[in-house]
């Protein structure tokens, strides 16, 4: 006894063993896929469609109602894959002398982008995904990772934090194509289904709360990077303000393929790295004026004693502006470009530049201002105090 | 049927002119084009007329219509467009000028 599934080509129904149906649905799905792109897709599709009905029909009558597989292969052999390019381009002799098997289409040369993988990821899947991106071992990766958290005493973890929250998530089964840099099609779907299904009867229960709390702290980022989206919508919609205003000639639309993904990625990771600057700065600066009022002194660093309070409030509202002022522009112009957005390699360096400007300014201020040199160290005294606690 | 790899991009790009000049000749639908391209070096599948004939469509070379037929489900019959007419001469002059040139190159 077999089962029977009933499927609908261009509107009329037909009875197909599961077998049948699995060929089937895998011959449509690269019909699909090589048709992607092609502005009379759904058109050729259902023509498509209704020529393997017409074929079917032949072997279907008062005594036989359901197809099997060899009649369904039979009819789809007659079909010929479906040709994407409707014979545009020649394609090159190599390219016809290839079989034109399952895996091999027009969508063999599949872009590869970094996305988080969350199938078998430890933490996140950051380096699931840089592991699919460069066709190595995931262990491999993950220790170098380890091997670099102790070379760069900690700041790859910041790195990671960062890709964590930046890498988008290959939620569809053609990004998860994508982050391997594999064509999307019917026979690696099916593949990865039983793999992941394998996968999930061999875990146990234990894992699960693990798995929950994973996906827990998976809902809040996917909420972060859909307000980011947000604002690079925002970014988007300004940006045709500004390009009629520079008067260019012909509004050119960039093509949207890597080089968009990149940008986003690239501006992204600024906006991440300055947004954690600039809490970190606001926050002390909180501490310092709290400490300048509750205890006349900043953390304990008694005011030079002809300073009145207010003066040093005052001072410090101009330090912290002086100091947040040009991060906060920066940020600015890569997020929302009010005065033109000058491409996110400009906005990285311009980071990079207000980064190493705020560092020489801080070690200036160290070795000159005997005030600032003690105010530092009055803090490291105190950080050292908060950890002995 | 040749299936000389080398021979596959001539074969490819000959049959929209093949294609164009079927239809040409009276409306037909696609079953009956496959029939007259099935035995010849251009035997072609529904995989790759259904595409070509909507890329020719799209470049307004042809058009179709529906039409009842007397079994099944109504059926599209393609013709030639006038922009297709012209293309399909601009083709033929194209193709006498080519055969004269093998023909003068050969020994």
């Amino acid at each position: 006894m077999r089962r029977v599934i009933t499927v609908s080509l261009n509107g009329n129904a037909f009875q197909l063993e599961d077998d049948a149906h699995a060929v089937l649905v895998a011959y449509l799905e690269r019909a699909n896929t090589s048709l992607a792109g092609n502005p009379d897709k759904d058109e050729i599709v259902a023509d498509v469609e209704q020529a393997i009905g017409d074929k079917c029909a032949r072997y279907l009558n008062a005594h036989k109602s359901v197809l099997g597989r060899t009649e369904i292969e039979t009819v789809l052999a007659e079909m010929g894959p479906v040709d994407g390019d409707g014979g545009a381009a020649p394609a090159g002799a190599a390219a016809e002398a290839a079989p034109a098997g399952a895996s091999v289409g027009p969508a063999a040369a599949a872009h590869r982008r970094l996305y988080q993988i969350s199938d078998g990821a430890l933490v996140s899947g950051v380096c699931n995904g840089l592991a699919a991106y460069f066709n190595v071992d995931v262990t491999l990766v993950r220790l170098g990772f380890v091997v670099l958290l102790f070379l760069s005493g900690g700041t790859i973890l910041l790195v990671y934090l960062v890709l964590m929250f930046v890498v988008p998530y290959a939620e569809t089964s053609e990004q998860r194509a994508a982050a391997h840099g594999l064509p999307f099609n019917a026979r690696t779907l099916v593949e990865r289904a039983k793999r992941s299904a394998s996968d999930f009867a061999n875990k146990g229960e234990w894992k699960r709360s693990r798995e929950e709390w994973r996906d827990e702290w998976r809902r809040t980022r996917a909420e972060w990077r859909t307000e980011w989206r947000q604002t690079r919508a925002d970014w988007r919609a300004h940006r045709p303000a500004w390009q009629s205003a520079a008067a260019s000639p012909a509004p050119t639309i960039p093509p949207a393929s890597r080089a968009p993904y990149a940008a986003h990625v690239l501006a992204g990771f600024v906006v991440a790295i300055l947004g954690l600057i600039l809490t970190a700065l606001t926050l002390s600066w909180l501490i310092a004026i709290v400490s300048l009022v509750m205890t006349g002194a900043i953390v304990g660093w008694v005011l030079p004693f002809s300073v009145p309070i207010w003066l040093a409030i005052v001072a410090l509202v101009l330090c912290y502006s002086l100091i947040a002022w040009p991060i906060k522009a920066v940020r600015h112009a890569i997020a929302y470009p009010g005065y033109g957005y000058r491409g996110p390699w400009v906005g990285l360096w311009d980071g990079i530049v207000g980064v190493a400007v705020i560092g020489v300014l801080f070690w200036f201020a160290y070795h000159h201002v005997p005030e600032f040199h003690d105010f530092v160290l009055h803090f490291r005294n105190l950080w050292e105090n908060t950890i002995s606690i | 049927m040749s299936f000389d790899p080398k021979f596959t991009p001539i074969r490819k790009g000959l049959l929209e002119f093949l294609v164009l000049r079927i239809v040409s000749g009276s409306t037909v639908y696609v079953a009956d084009i496959l029939k007259r391209l099935a035995g010849t070096e251009f035997a072609t599948q529904e995989g790759t007329l259904y595409p070509l004939l909507s890329r020719l469509r799209r470049e307004g070379l042809v058009d179709y219509e529906w039409q009842e037929s007397g079994a099944g489900p109504p059926r599209k019959y393609y013709k030639l467009t006038a922009s297709g007419r012209t293309q399909l001469t601009l083709l033929d002059e194209y193709w006498a000028r080519l055969n004269k040139t093998m023909a003068e190159m050969g020994t």
